[in-house]
């Protein structure tokens, strides 16, 4: 699904944020990315959907070179990738449900099913009563979800979340969790960048530790 | 069918987002639309009562004295030797006695102690219609005013040639408000999609992101420049309309108008006016996407 072959970073004039990343991962696994702040785990996720282009290396997503497509092949190929990014990129102007549901308005999905999927993934993060609600108003953790609902709502191949649980509990945390885990059970490959341990801490997928920009560690996967 | 369905929704949310540019923009085009086409429809119907005129020209060529067969012959001849003629008519000075009784009718009793013969006699020349255009007719009259025994060449001089400058006139205007028409639609369509684009930006960034097409983008904007372009040049010729259909009904009976005999556009030539408003409220609404969507 994904192929990183010495992929390197360096945003103008000279911040070096990722250095010789070389990792493949595979169709519908899910794969951990850590490291202390400032790593490059940002870095590596907006390298994947095209919001940056790398410095040096290859990148495939889905076999397709996507740092160098364009136009209406990139738009494509970003239909089949939901992000949920760090600042979550909401239109705060816009209830949560419109929020969620631009990710499936831009593949022109039936209105109707639009509806019925928003109405499911709020449902599933414990959002239900915020349907109608500007994500303006709501707390840091609630956009947070409407965020990850956006990600997944037009069920991507590839799900891109960058640090999914920084402002949950530890019940909202499961909830989030539960969610990630059925759409990786239903075929999607997920990539979660995060600080969080306890929600990798006894997983039996890869993680991947970054250390300024580099590949410290490969723990755990299959052969753990 | 959903494309439709969510362009539509787009447009709606653009419109509702500044629909007091947009509204100003509409009536912009509207007014530009209504300007132009009001002095072109005084053009047309100006060029019409010309085409009229030109049917009725006739230089009357007066004479010393009446012509005997073989003189008339002569200058018949002299005649066509200047040009094609369409008619020739000699007018004997009792013919034209004739006609100045007809013409006076009920008052004829003033030219009773008047001999018969006291007005001149004249030569009645039709050009062809091919000669058209004032400084041909001028030439024309020129030469009839040199041949033997001619006193003075009559084709309403004065008149014609102040129809044929104002007339000229109105084609500087009608020109002159055509190009209002362009820059105003251009400009000001362009300046409404630029502040729907300003106020979006967030919103257009996202949908990037999450794969929108350009087509997805885009649509929406063209649409709008296109409902801008077809709604204000309609509520332009519809006003226009309005306005001629108020002046008739004000000005009917014996007068100008109804000797003009005005005419409103064609249906051809209405939808020639609003098929262009779009086009040109299209390429305004395209140029500012080019300059400010960067996709
Ligand atoms: N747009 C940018 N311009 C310049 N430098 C940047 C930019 N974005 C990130 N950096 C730098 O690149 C490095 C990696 O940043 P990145 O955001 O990838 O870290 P991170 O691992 O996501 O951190 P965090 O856990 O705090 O989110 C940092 O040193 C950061 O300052
Ligand atoms: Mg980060």
């Amino acid at each position: 699904m994904i192929e990183l072959i010495k992929v390197s970073k360096t945003y103008p004039p000279d911040v070096t944020a990722l250095t010789d990343i070389s990792v493949t991962i595979g169709r519908g696994e899910m794969f951990f990315l850590i490291g202390m702040s400032g790593a490059g785990k940002t870095t590596l996720l907006k390298l994947l959907c095209s919001m940056e282009t790398p410095t040096n290396g290859l990148i495939e997503v889905t076999g397709k070179p996507i740092h160098k497509l364009k136009g209406t092949a990139l738009a494509r190929l970003r239909q089949k990738i939901g992000v949920a990014y760090q600042d979550f990129k909401l239109l705060t102007d816009r209830t949560a449900a419109e929020n969620i549901a631009i990710s499936m308005e831009v593949s022109y999905k039936k209105p109707q099913i639009i509806r019925k999927r928003v109405v499911d993934l709020l449902e599933q993060l414990d959002l239900s009563d915020k349907h109608n609600t500007i994500t303006g108003e709501l707390s840091r953790g609630e956009q947070q979800r409407v965020t990850l609902a956006r990600a997944v709502a037009n069920s991507p191949a590839l799900i891109l979340v960058d640090e999914p649980t920084g402002n949950l509990d530890a019940t909202t945390t499961e909830r989030v969790m539960k969610l990630l885990n059925k759409c990786n059970s239903s075929g999607a490959t997920i990539v979660i960048a995060t600080h969080d341990d306890s929600i990798y801490r006894d997983t039996t997928h890869r993680v991947m530790e970054l250390r300024k920009g580099r590949i410290h560690a490969v723990n755990g996967g299959m052969n753990a | 069918m959903n494309f439709w369905f969510t362009v539509f929704r787009q447009v709606g949310r653009n419109i509702r987002q500044t629909w007091p540019s947009q509204l100003m923009t509409l009536l912009t085009v509207s007014l530009s639309v209504l300007i132009f086409a009001f002095f072109y429809l005084v053009y047309t119907n100006m060029l019409s009562v010309g085409t009229k005129l030109g049917d009725d020209l006739r230089l009357i060529v007066y004479l010393e004295e009446q012509p005997g067969p073989e003189m008339q012959e002569q200058l018949r001849r002299k005649i066509t030797n200047f040009d094609e003629v369409q008619e020739i008519r000699f007018i004997s000075k009792i013919e034209a006695y004739d006609r100045f009784v007809n013409q006076l009718s009920q008052n004829k009793d003033v030219l009773e102690d008047m001999p018969h013969d006291f007005l001149p006699a004249s030569i009645e020349v039709i050009p062809l219609k091919t000669l058209r255009g004032l400084t041909q007719i001028k030439l024309f009259s020129e030469y009839l005013a040199k041949l033997p025994g001619t006193i003075k060449v009559q084709y309403g001089q004065e008149w014609v040639e102040r129809f044929y400058s104002f007339t000229r006139l109105l084609s500087i205007i009608v020109l002159l408000s055509g190009n209002l028409l362009i820059l105003t639609t251009v400009f000001m369509v362009a300046y409404t999609i630029r502040l729907t684009i300003m106020g979006r930006q967030a919103e257009l960034e996202l949908l990037k992101l999450v794969g929108a097409t350009n087509n997805y983008i885009r649509t929406p904007f063209l649409l709008e420049g296109l409902l801008q372009g077809l709604l204000g040049s309609t509520f332009g010729l519809l006003s226009l309309y309005l306005l001629f259909d108020w002046i008739k009904v004000q000005f009917s009976g014996p007068g100008l108008l109804t000797l003009f005999n005005f005419t409103f556009f064609p249906y051809s030539a209405s939808f020639t006016i609003i098929g262009v408003s779009i086009l040109l409220c299209t390429v305004g609404s395209f140029t500012s996407m080019q300059k400010f969507l960067r996709i």
